[in-house]
């Protein structure tokens, strides 16, 4: 099993970014966007949101497999539970609305008439889920492909988390790699016993117990290293005194304006919504007009 | 006192046990994404969950909630699936509830202790992914039917079997380890 992070360097205007600033930005996006339901302001997030996906240079190939999970996802939420089932709706929607088949649904070729209650007001609601969800999709799904794995220990340490947990994250990154080269080996091991992980007939109770005699040498395994590994770390002082990181992360201008950017959008947002009174959920009059006969 | 100071002590041990699982538990998703569960589309089996809930068992709720947290963090980059930082949190919970239990067990292999880890790694499960299936009606707009049957259930079903069923495995192991090395 060979284990490849997605990042590449692709010189990027992203990957020059201060991944600080841009953990900031992402998360400021997230609770940014989750204010409005209106479409008007759904949009300009939208817009922003794949302007900065834009800016990482990631190819489709590489994020194929995220936005089919993306995909799937709304499409069970939007289509399956709001659109058809009329579930996905509620809490945003006011009840009720305008019927887009009052008399029902006639089948073509059979003649079946389906009395079907999909109103216009959740047609709507689902275009702003999809303006919603989307942006949200692509602000986050570009992190792994576009930030050094090496850095994110260093980053969470610049963004005040303390040393003992930055340099957790930065361990685990870092023994990805040695954990797979065990379970690689310990695979081989039990098939030259016998063991066949590609055969995982029977039932659920059946599979798993199968999966015992990978998954327990693997995990004694890592347990006895970590123990060479802690004692290894407290001859050393370990969490004594603050750490030095190997890689230090130095803010630009640009990425300073990115914050104030960000701490500015978040700002305005909460003004907007809280203050103001705007970003509910609103069905434009034009949309509704379609339902009315000239 | 002396009880609850040890269950969220976050020392050396703590830091190496947490990378540790947390790489494992982002290992091991990745390796088992084949199992699809075979009516649920896109939701994978991952046996890979009992690691965050035996790590959290062994080793404390801190440790239990970095391995879970930090390692769907892991599993999702391998696989290619982006950030979901409400699943990941919510894998997070997981392991820190089943992790409260931890100062509570000092023979693996004991029939209650097995039972008691069981119980907390239900609670665990059950409150991890809540926070993560319930988080979607606030990013995605669903509503509580829509969240609780394509989120929760999916999500908390496949959980409960694989935690329920190898973690006790894992514990007598863990009990064997300890024994032969004297710890």
């Amino acid at each position: 099993m060979l284990i490849a992070w997605g990042y590449r360097v692709r010189n990027s205007i992203m990957e020059r970014i201060d991944p600080r600033a841009r953990w900031i930005f992402s998360l400021v996006f997230l609770f940014a966007i989750t204010m409005f339901w209106d479409a008007r302001f759904l949009l300009f997030f939208f817009l922003l949101g794949f302007t900065w996906y834009s800016l990482a240079k990631v190819k489709w190939q590489e994020s194929r497999r995220a936005w089919t999970l993306v995909s799937l996802m709304l499409f069970t939420m939007i289509f399956v539970n709001t659109l058809v089932t009329g579930g996905g709706a509620g809490g945003v929607v006011p009840p009720g609305g305008i019927l887009i088949w009052p008399a029902g649904f006639t089948f073509p070729v059979f003649g079946w008439v389906i009395h079907f209650g999909l109103t216009y007001e959740r047609v709507w609601f689902a275009l702003c889920q999809i303006l919603r969800i989307l942006p949200i999709s692509a602000v986050f799904i570009i992190i792994p492909f576009s930030m050094d794995p090496r850095l994110y220990g260093v980053t969470f340490k610049g963004l005040g988390l303390p040393d003992k947990v930055a340099y957790t994250l930065e361990l685990a990154f870092r023994y990805v790699p040695t954990l797979a080269r065990d379970f690689n080996t310990t695979m081989d091991a039990q098939k030259a016993r016998g063991y066949e992980l590609e055969r995982m007939g029977g039932n659920l109770f059946q599979q798993l117990v199968r999966i015992a005699p990978l998954l327990v040498p693997v995990t004694m395994n890592s347990i006895l290293i970590g123990e060479d590994v802690a004692n290894a770390m407290d001859l050393r002082c370990f969490g004594t005194l603050p750490r030095t990181w190997l890689i230090e992360l130095i803010y630009r201008r640009s990425d300073l304006v990115l914050i104030f950017l960000s701490f500015l959008l978040i700002s305005l947002s909460l003004i907007v919504t809280s203050i103001l009174g705007y970003g509910e959920f609103t069905v434009p009059s034009w949309f509704i007009s379609l339902a009315r006969p000239v | 006192m002396e009880e609850k100071k040890s269950l969220w002590k976050f020392g050396t041990k703590e830091v190496v046990n947490s990378a540790i699982g947390a790489a494992l538990y982002g290992v091991l998703s990745f390796a088992t994404n084949f199992m699809q569960l075979p009516s649920a589309g896109n939701v994978a089996f991952r046996p890979g969950v009992a690691i965050p809930l035996f790590f959290g068992v062994a080793f404390g709720p801190w440790v239990g909630f970095f391995t879970g947290f930090v390692g769907n963090i892991i599993g999702d980059l391998l696989s290619g699936y982006g950030l979901w930082i409400w699943w990941d949190l919510g894998n997070g919970i997981m392991g820190l509830v089943a992790g409260l239990c931890a100062n509570q067990i000092t023979n693996y292999r004991d029939g209650k202790s097995i039972l008691k880890a069981e119980l907390y790694c239900a609670l665990g499960i059950i409150a991890g992914m809540a926070v993560a299936a319930f988080s979607e009606m606030w990013v995605s707009g669903a509503d509580i039917n829509t969240v609780i049957y394509a989120n929760f259930i999916p999500a908390v079903i496949p959980n409960l079997i694989n935690g329920l069923i190898l973690v006790p495995i894992l514990m007598i192991a863990y009990q064997a380890v300890l024994s032969r090395s004297g710890r």
